[in-house]
């Protein structure tokens, strides 16, 4: 796969991604990354001790892709990374599937490792996404962890 | 006019995710809160952020244009 088949860096979509064809992307923007730090949110089938079936996603879809953007650009200064790639689903996403994929890669570990913190951090305080539980009993909004 | 629109919990409580308010001259972020908050209390107990046109809006006496696009939102839980 040339550079130009992949996917852009940050994305919102129904679909499920691959985790390798994003550090495959991720690592073919630089070789000057000896560090790539990853995180995978995905949907557990518990939550305050009740079966969790499904979590739907809903999104203020141009502006959560526009402070995704914001947060992948404001990464790459600030952590000095080569590349971050972020990657979040909406819509329907069944118990144990992936949900949200982050990955940082700069020239040494450390940094990757803080900036991938930091993106997924960022991401839950500044991006208009909100998720619902399904449940055997009922649906319910999530409330947000400090 | 100005378009309002509604996400997640915001829009499970007023029952829509878009309304219609009709635009004024001198017209503020903080006057179409108000409209909509008399008539979704319930909505508007969850409100927290507000963003104007994409962007988020942290003062609420920002002055809107004919055709804006406002969205009150609660707390975001994605990730």
């Amino acid at each position: 796969m040339t550079k130009g088949e992949f996917t852009d860096a940050v994305r919102i979509q129904q679909e499920d991604f691959s985790q390798d064809e994003e550090i495959r992307a991720l690592q073919a923007s630089s070789k000057q990354m000896g560090g790539i730090a990853t995180f995978i949110g995905c949907a557990r089938d518990f939550s305050e001790g009740r079966k969790v079936t499904q979590i739907s996603f809903d999104a203020y879809g141009s502006m959560a892709l526009a402070e995704m953007n914001k947060l992948r650009d404001e990464a790459i200064v600030k952590f000095a990374l080569q590349d971050a790639r972020i990657v979040h689903r909406v819509g329907v996403v069944g118990a144990g599937e992936q949900i949200v994929f982050i990955a940082a890669g700069a020239e040494h570990r450390a940094p990757a490792l803080q900036a991938c913190n930091w993106l997924i951090d960022e991401l839950k305080q500044r991006v208009p996404i909100w998720k619902k539980e399904i449940t055997p009993q009922g649906d319910s909004w999530v409330t947000p962890h400090p | 006019m100005i378009k309002v629109l509604f996400f997640g919990p915001v829009a499970e409580r007023v029952g829509a995710s878009e309304v219609q308010v009709p635009f004024h001259a001198g017209m503020r972020l903080q006057d179409v809160r108000a409209q909509l908050q008399k008539l979704h209390p319930a909505a508007f107990e969850i409100v927290c952020f507000a963003a104007v046109n994409g962007k988020h809006a942290l003062d609420m006496s920002l002055p809107l244009a004919e055709h804006s696009e406002v969205v009150f939102m609660s707390k975001f839980s994605g990730g």
